[in-house]
């Protein structure tokens, strides 16, 4: 019995402290928040929200892209590999592997690319930019 | 070959995309598959009668088709291996 009530009481006064403390508490904290923010705003940038697009740079981007191509079996000359490169005059693709490519990019970017914009993709600086374009990219 | 009709292209390139896709759980291996399915479509590259590339693309739906059927096949087989036991 004794024991009970001593934990009870314990409980209470755990329970009853924070809620005691915490008008008290709470405007110190946050006022200091809006003040480090006002003055300080460069610090809250690296905080993103889930909503908010991925924010992929162009290197990363074009690296990703060309990781996949170098990946590919079908292109043979590696030293033709750049930023600039057409898949059908520099890489020796055709459409079909066009394709594969296009898929493998939809893939490495968990994007859907449809099929009208999928066909004006030839060369990895129009791949970098339509995924720069999507703000669903990641 | 599609060069005069750019909605078979396409056509052409859709099937060929979803060809792709289903083939990625085919039971002898995606490259094996994939190989296949490029040779297939790479020997009617010649084709330029409309009629005949109508005629292919009705033929790749087909393959479709049994591809889909082959996946229900081996489904069926291996829920009928892990209940039939004798």
């Amino acid at each position: 019995m004794f024991r009970t009530a001593l934990l009870r009481s314990a409980r209470q006064a755990v329970r009853a402290a924070p809620r005691w403390q915490a008008p008290i508490a709470r405007p110190v904290a946050r006022s200091s928040l809006f003040q480090a923010k006002q003055i300080t705003p460069s610090a809250f940038q690296a905080v993103r929200c889930y909503s908010a697009s991925a924010g992929l740079s162009k290197e990363q981007v074009e690296g990703r892209i060309m990781d996949l191509l170098k990946n590919f079996d079908k292109v043979t000359d590696v030293s033709k590999l750049n930023g600039e490169s057409h898949f059908h005059n520099d890489l020796g693709l055709d459409s079909l592997d066009t394709v594969e490519v296009v898929m493998a990019i939809e893939e490495e970017f968990s994007i859907e690319i449809p099929d009208k914009e999928a066909d004006a993709i030839h060369s990895v600086k129009q791949a970098v930019d339509y995924i720069l374009a999507q703000p669903d990219a990641h | 070959m599609a060069s005069f009709n750019p909605t078979l292209r396409h056509q052409v390139i859709a099937v060929y995309k979803e060809l792709l896709f289903l083939g990625r759980e085919y039971p002898l291996g995606y490259e094996y598959y994939r190989t296949r399915l490029r040779k297939a479509f790479a020997s009617q590259k010649d084709v330029t009668d409309e009629a005949q590339i109508k005629k292919g693309i009705e033929r790749a739906q087909f393959v479709k088709k049994e591809i889909e059927a082959l996946y229900y096949l081996k489904r069926y087989r291996a829920l009928r291996q892990r209940y039939d036991k004798i």
